[in-house]
């Protein structure tokens, strides 16, 4: 029998939903109840055109750059050079952190250092291809282009940080890891 | 037409188009794995929209400013990179209600430092974080990366009051 997992993200969103949706109730009747139902279904209804082609943008990323290439990339690379291919790689890479973080693990696994998976992991926050589309999409042109702007340097910075201040500590980093 | 919606399109167009050029189905696989992400997570955005929905409908932007407003300074800052570490969900939950905490009053600097909290700090992914890589490695990305959205608020305040 197949046990069905709860996903706790709607659980708690659907309970937001009822205390504002009790908010506007007890502040202005089924009217102010009604209000919100509709606003969102406005607003989501005038999203839909950017969200479809968010979508698409993000399976195509699926499709064409496989964990493999990644995996292939970034094997066992370090300095420098494995950190601005990590960056670039964190970009690229399109899914979830049910996605990314897996990846990470066995890059981990097969030898990357401490400043290569930072800047993995951060990249794929600030950078990803697949998230800006999005990001674009909800939050507009403004935000999103000030927003990229401002934490363009992040992922290699950080990256040669960690490298830098605890390089020395994969070592630990990989005993301690979960899965070894 | 706006700007978001012109690259999103254009950007989706040039990937089909190289996608197409591989000759080997990868777009319908594209299109169909993009149709998969969107039906699993149709739920979420339409309970994201109905809260975006109320929000907007109970018209906060009082609470909104006194929380998040232009003249929080460092509160404000530090209120939207907690506010960011705290929002469940993916980008197509969390990016609409920042943009409607945006549009009820809130500044730019408080903004976005919630959008780069959110995106680097958020603990629902600590929470995936944990099992492939321990805690000694969210430790350490979580202790660097703290100052992020701090930072990038402040400066995003600046540019905006100079």
């Amino acid at each position: 029998m197949q046990k069905r997992k709860i996903d706790w993200t709607i659980v708690f969103l659907s309970a937001i939903v009822l205390i504002l949706a009790f908010i506007a109730w007890r502040r202005g009747g089924v009217a102010l109840a009604l209000t919100g139902l509709k606003l969102g279904g406005e607003i989501l209804l005038n999203v839909t055109p950017l969200l479809l082609a968010a979508f698409l943008i993000a399976g195509l990323a699926q499709v064409l750059v496989s964990r493999q290439m990644v995996e292939q990339w970034l094997g066992s690379s370090s300095g420098w050079r494995g950190i601005l291919l990590a960056c670039l790689a964190g970009a690229l890479i399109p899914g979830g952190p049910y996605v990314y973080y897996p990846i990470a693990g066995s890059l981990l696994g097969s030898g990357a250092g401490v400043g290569v998976l930072v800047a993995f992991v951060t990249a794929k926050n600030l950078w990803s291809i697949t998230r800006l589309p999005y990001e674009f999409a909800l939050l507009g042109s403004y935000l999103t282009l000030l927003r990229f702007g401002l934490t363009l340097v992040v992922p290699p910075l950080l990256g040669f940080a960690a490298e830098a201040l605890f390089g020395r500590t994969i070592g630990r980093i990989r005993e301690m890891a979960p899965w070894t | 037409m706006d700007l978001a919606t012109l690259v999103l399109i254009l950007l989706a167009l040039i990937l089909l188009a190289v996608a197409i050029r591989r000759g080997d189905g990868s777009h319908t696989r594209a299109i169909r794995q993009g149709w998969v992400t969107l039906r699993r997570t149709l739920p979420l955005l339409i309970v994201a929209f109905i809260i975006v929905g109320y929000v907007n409908a109970l018209e906060p932007q009082a609470l909104v400013r006194s929380w998040l407003g232009p003249g929080t300074g460092l509160t404000g800052l530090l209120v939207g990179t907690a506010a960011g570490m705290l929002l469940p969900g993916g980008p197509y939950v969390v990016f609409p209600l920042i943009a409607t905490i945006y549009q009820s009053g809130a500044g730019l600097g408080p903004t976005l430092a919630m959008i780069t909290s959110w995106s680097t700090l958020a603990l629902l992914s600590v929470s995936f974080e944990l099992p492939f890589l321990g805690w000694r490695f969210s430790a350490l990305r979580l202790s660097l990366g703290l100052p992020i959205p701090l930072l990038v608020g402040l400066v995003a305040h600046l540019l905006h009051a100079s």
